[in-house]
């Protein structure tokens, strides 16, 4: 395969200005959106519907600790078809539409304004500036060997760009390495501009953690996950089914009182030691 | 004591505080202490966390009753944060310590309307209604805050001790079982849950305070005051009407086993001291004479 020579001002001018600019666009959504963002308010019935749950499953629990009337009462401060919590409480269902809440649009709106609209704007822009450049996806490895080394980058401008790939990458790779360069000769191993504006976007995370710290929001991944998983996690869930369960659950809890016997088992064989057997003599004998 | 923060930076100063911070440890005396000599020069240095060392200074100034500084503090803090409902707090907190009742029940009710969903004011109030000697409204204040906020152990607790100075010993009782149901492996509140059942008297509750008793020492065979309270319940048990003679002997095993038990436990504590021994053991005859 021919050797292709790349211009050195290309690391100069593209590679490096992409890595750069992915970043520094990075670190400026991370402030924007704890500029954007705003506390969730929380209702005061959903406090005391989460508290009274963990109660419930508490009291599921650990209740063979307390006394079985204890048990009974609290269970039925919970079910009883009358006056119990899980049976009396009604809650409004649940909004199915999140368009109907106005909240929820403002939320999602920040959150375009803060994730899609810059990977957009800034994907076309690097698209549209440094559209054409091949870059190797090795120099970069190389260029931090270098740098580990402290070597002077000019002397190996040769071995820096014609530095072939260990691995062979199969024609697959094409298209996510190579976008925007409709070459079927080129070699998988080169890497164009835009695809490697992408292989920043998704590879700076660890880098976003060391600078920003835990959570940041710059963090593009965690972006991408909480959408697939957001429908499912951003409505809050339905009480009354909540209840449903819940009471169901502790209908069918049965009472063991964990203390039956204790005083049997104190006395038994787990503290017997020297002392208590002369004890057990003594006190037959008395 | 405050000695030992004698010869330390203001960074390591710093970094005291913050781990007392994370552990929501009081030391409020230290705390004091460490500001006044050291990290009162070196304020600006702390960056973004000078608000809040000023907040732990300013509560544990509350804590010594130095209203100086606690005042110094609060003023910082209501200039920086004019509109934050902490800050109100502390300010409730400020009022609440020169003995503005009134008026700290005013703040707090503010912060209430503002976020329903904050416990922390809840709690102030019912903590100004028991400085005011006020039990039975602190109660009802603390039993409503207990509607809304049910697994909240410290209020649990709070209200337990609340019914025991009203002598409602039921109810107290009720609330430790709560704890209980949060907290199954501490003997201390089994303890507490027989003692209270050993106060409440009768028959039933005396077989349950034996039961818990047990528990308590299961748990922690060195409590005691678990086992003085088995002792004494035992004994209670053992003479009671309603008590079958087929129990009796049982009772007794257990009685031998728990005054023994006793014994150990202070012949391990003071084993050079014969005399004190000696008294106890006079001690525990006499106990079993009067039962």
């Amino acid at each position: 395969m021919a050797e292709l020579l790349l211009d050195p001002n290309i690391r100069g001018w593209v590679f490096l200005p992409i890595v750069v600019i992915t970043f520094l666009v990075g670190i400026v959504r991370h402030y924007v959106s704890i500029l954007l963002s705003t506390q969730k308010k929380v209702e005061l019935t959903q406090v005391q519907d989460s508290q009274i749950m963990i109660r419930s499953r508490l009291l599921r629990e650990n209740g063979q600790y307390i006394p079985k009337s204890a048990f009974l009462a609290r269970r039925h401060f919970f079910n009883n078809e009358e006056t119990g919590y899980f049976k009396t409480q009604r809650r409004a269902p649940v909004t199915q539409n999140p368009m109907s809440d106005p909240n929820m649009i403002s939320e999602m709106l920040k959150g375009n304004l803060t994730n899609v609209i810059p990977m957009v704007l800034i994907g076309g822009w690097i698209n549209w500036m440094f559209s054409g450049f091949v870059t190797s996806n090795y120099c970069f490895s190389i260029f931090l060997l270098l740098f580990i080394f402290g070597r002077s980058i000019k002397i190996n401008y040769n071995f820096y760009f014609s530095a072939k790939v260990p691995f062979p990458l199969t024609l697959r790779f094409k298209p996510m390495l190579q976008r925007g360069i409709e070459l079927v000769t080129l070699d998988a191993a080169w890497v164009s501009s835009a695809s490697w504006y992408f292989l920043n976007v998704f590879g700076l995370r660890s880098i976003y953690t060391l600078v920003l710290g835990e959570n940041n929001a710059a963090d593009t991944s965690r972006h991408l996950q909480d959408q697939v998983s957001g429908a499912a996690m951003s409505m809050p869930p339905d009480p009354k089914a909540a209840f449903k369960s819940e009471w169901e659950a502790l209908e069918i809890c049965e009472h063991n009182w964990a203390l039956n016997g204790v005083d049997e088992d104190l006395l038994g064989s787990k503290y017997k030691n020297v002392d208590d057997i002369d004890m057990y003599s003594q006190s037959s004998s008395s | 004591m405050a000695g030992v923060y004698d010869n330390i930076t203001w960074s390591e100063a710093r970094n005291v505080l913050r781990t007392w911070r994370e552990n929501s440890e009081r030391q409020s005396r230290d705390v004091v202490y460490i500001w006044e000599s050291i990290l009162k020069q070196h304020v600006d240095k702390l960056g973004n966390e000078k608000f809040l060392v000023l907040e732990q200074v300013f509560l544990a100034a509350l804590d010594c009753h130095s209203l100086n500084l606690s005042e110094k503090c609060l003023k910082i803090l209501m200039t920086e944060f004019p509109g934050s409902l902490r800050v109100h707090k502390c300010h409730a907190m400020h009022l609440e310590a020169i003995e503005l009742y009134d008026e700290a029940l005013s703040v707090l009710d503010s912060i209430i309307k503002k976020d329903e969903t904050n416990a922390a004011p809840r709690k102030r109030r019912v903590a100004i209604y028991k400085a005011y000697g006020r039990i039975p409204e602190a109660i009802k204040e603390l039993t409503e805050y207990l509607k809304k906020f049910m697994s909240d152990q410290e209020a649990w607790h709070e209200l337990s001790d609340l019914y025991l100075q009203e002598q409602e010993y039921g109810k107290a009782a009720v609330c430790i079982e709560e704890l209980i149901l949060h907290n199954p492996h501490n003997h201390l509140l089994h303890q507490r849950y027989a003692e209270i059942k050993y106060s409440m008297g009768g028959y039933d509750n005396m077989l349950t305070a034996k039961s818990y008793f047990c528990q308590a020492i299961k748990l922690n065979p060195n409590n005691i005051r678990a086992l003085y309270g088995l002792l004494l319940t035992v004994n209670h048990i053992s003479l009671s009407q309603k008590c079958p003679a087929s129990k009796k002997k049982e009772l007794a095993k257990l009685s031998t086993w728990v005054s023994k038990q006793i014994d150990q436990q202070y012949k391990l504590k003071n084993s050079n001291d014969d005399t004190n021994i000696k008294q106890v053991e006079d001690l525990l005859a006499h106990l079993q004479l009067e039962v």
